[in-house]
């Protein structure tokens, strides 16, 4: 187990290695830079502000010193648009935020989407199984662009009961919206995958036998149905943690929580190469790990993943 | 003999012609199976009279997208609503533009893009696929490698970096699309491509001399057809999806074209002024797209897919 996961560890570095040298050389190499306005700027004044950011040397030099920046200070440096912010002022101020709303849309998802599954599967073909996949379409249907803006409608602006933006230190009433814009299609789809899975162990022999056993159905289901039923569950979440980071940018942006995918945005407005590659490598980073985790769980949940490992 | 006098009867070459009439090919079958899923043909209808709308619905427009109209800027709000008796068939933009006219041509656009990049994504995915499945090894290897650390970048770093800094236009669009989507498919057209390259049909191609490319073209691609059909509706909502959440977010389509996105996300910014026309013809129009896409998706599931028969 621990040399798996140092193994998954080391391919995380090159996979960044590539992902820091390829940006970077896609951003050098297109026209155009953060200081290049309509109105250019005097030469001189333009090579004073090049020197300064160290952008007057050869790109190889600037890779060079912006890794071992990275490896050694965990320095992301300065903001090429936002004066006397640095890269890592910018995270360390955005980031909690996208963090809480994310975790909690990852609860709003867990807990609202496995339980409708749960109990679409056990009233199979009924009321409930029906309003359950019809909500899951809708919901897949209804991407967080459209449905951010029909909620702060509803809630905000018709019946007044929920902020329709801003973060205020990230005070409950705040956070909702975000999290339930950010979770809403992948809870419909853990539904209808948990939906699919239980249905399908429950009509296994094992369940029939603890069924003959007369066990009642409380403990049939909770201790021998679920965990088998949770498992493409919990290989579902992987791709869906990558969604949300690329929702959060979204829900960032819409409804102004200060997060860092507001910081992504503007960077790319204004050319700002430091922070967009900060932010890329922060996005990619968290991907990995969520990832890794993800996979980690469930090998201590799966047997069978467990030694083949 | 008497086998070979039944063999050369009159009777027998009937029943054979007949028999040959009324055999139906695997994609007639298909045909048959889609068309009779009534949601499937409804939604086929449905995207019909979009691309309709798309080609020929600013012929019934007043106004040209580009036009101003003078006598309702200003009291947007109070006179720019949908109306018939000033030509405003979906009212007015922001801007004293005709929504309607707008709508066409965000229509035009996002179903351009879905269309065309959806379409090529799959097609680039399922070359490499096949090239990867058939010849195996190195390649193989090199393609799998590739196809793992795509798919763990969150697509929109991808996105907006590339398009910071090589410009808006829709081609450039297309373009990243198509480079975001290549993963689409690849891997269950590789799996088909292993399966099948064992086959006797392909040995025998091999005898009769017939180069490696020409085996994968002309041979093994019209049996993996049917999976390159299906994602292909699948990942056309998807890219349309895609489009829509960058322009919304401002780093795609750029004034004075636009698309769905752009024009849900002007709405969703200009609802709180009460002009929730702006937000509800755009999103209406998206989501009718996507619904007809994702049903049309599921008939062509159940019709092609030999496993949901």
């Amino acid at each position: 187990m621990l040399n798996y996961t140092l193994r998954r560890l080391f391919t995380v570095i090159p996979i960044l290695l590539v992902l820091i040298i390829f940006s970077f050389y896609l951003m050098r190499l297109a026209p155009g830079g953060p200081f290049t306005s309509e109105r250019p700027l005097p030469a001189a004044v333009m090579a004073n502000v090049l020197e300064r950011y160290g952008l007057d040397e050869p790109l190889h030099v600037q890779l060079w010193t912006y890794i071992k920046n990275i490896v050694f200070h965990f320095d992301f440096g300065p903001s090429f648009s936002q004066k006397d912010r640095t890269v890592n002022d910018v995270i360390a101020q955005g980031f909690p935020v996208t963090l809480t709303y994310g975790f909690w849309s990852a609860v709003f998802v867990l807990v609202c989407g496995v339980p409708l599954g749960v109990i679409a599967a056990l009233r199979h073909n009924s009321f409930w199984d029906y309003t359950m996949t019809g909500l899951a379409i809708f919901s897949q249907i209804f991407p967080n662009f459209v449905l951010a803006p029909l909620m702060v409608l509803l809630f905000t602006l018709s019946w007044g009961l929920l902020p329709g933006g801003g973060w205020n230190g990230g005070q409950w009433q705040y956070v909702i919206m975000p999290a339930v814009a950010l979770g809403t299609s992948y809870m419909a789809g853990v539904a209808r995958l948990t939906r699919g899975s239980m249905l399908e162990v429950l009509g296994s022999p094992f369940i029939r036998t603890a069924r003959a056993k007369g066990l009642p159905e409380r403990t049939i289901i909770i201790r021998h149905a679920l965990k088998p039923a949770l498992l493409p569950t919990l290989t579902y979440m992987g791709p869906v943690f990558v969604y949300m980071i690329t929702g959060s940018v979204f829900i960032d942006v819409f409804f102004s929580t200060g997060g860092i995918g507001q910081d992504f945005i503007d960077g790319a407005y204004s050319r700002d190469y430091s922070i967009l590659l900060g932010l890329a490598i922060l996005y990619s980073v968290l991907t990995f790990t969520l990832t890794l985790l993800l996979d980690l769980l469930y090998a201590w949940i799966d047997p069978k993943v467990r030694s083949n490992m | 003999m008497e086998a070979r006098k039944r063999l050369n009867s009159r009777a027998f070459a009937d029943d054979a012609a007949e028999e040959m009439v009324t055999s139906r090919s695997f994609w007639a079958d298909a045909r048959l199976r889609f068309f009779r899923n009534r949601m499937a043909v409804f939604s086929l209808f449905m995207l019909f009279c979009l691309f309709l709308f798309a080609l020929f619905g600013h012929l019934l427009a007043q106004w040209n997208y580009e036009e101003i109209d003078w006598s309702v800027l200003g009291k947007v709000k109070t006179e720019g609503g949908p109306s018939l008796s000033n030509g405003h068939y979906f009212g007015v933009d922001e801007l004293g533009r005709d929504l309607y006219a707008r709508v066409v041509q965000g229509t035009r656009t996002s179903l351009l893009v879905g269309f065309v990049a959806g379409p090529a994504a799959v097609i680039l995915g399922a070359i490499l696929g096949a090239l990867s499945g058939y010849f195996g090894g190195r390649l193989d290897q090199t393609v799998l490698g590739f196809y793992t650390i795509w798919i763990s970048i969150p697509y929109i770093i991808f996105f907006v970096v590339w398009q910071a800094f090589f410009g808006r236009s829709l081609g450039q669009m297309i373009l990243v699309i198509i480079l975001v989507n290549w993963t689409a498919g690849l891997l269950i057209v590789r799996g088909q491509v292993m399966m099948l390259k064992n086959r006797e049909f392909v040995d025998a191609a091999r005898l009769l001399g017939m180069s490696d490319m020409a085996i994968i073209f002309k041979h093994l691609m019209p049996n993996i057809l049917w999976v390159i059909v299906i994602y292909t509706s699948l990942v056309i909502p998807e890219v349309i999806m895609a489009e829509s959440l960058v322009s919304f977010l401002g780093v795609g389509i750029q004034e004075p074209n636009t698309s769905w996105g752009a024009l849900i996300s002007e709405g969703a910014r200009t609802m709180t002024f009460g002009t929730t026309w702006q937000l509800m013809f755009p999103a209406m129009f998206f989501v009718i797209a996507q619904v007809s896409l994702f049903y049309i998706g599921d008939g062509l599931r159940d019709a092609l897919d030999p496993k949901e028969r």
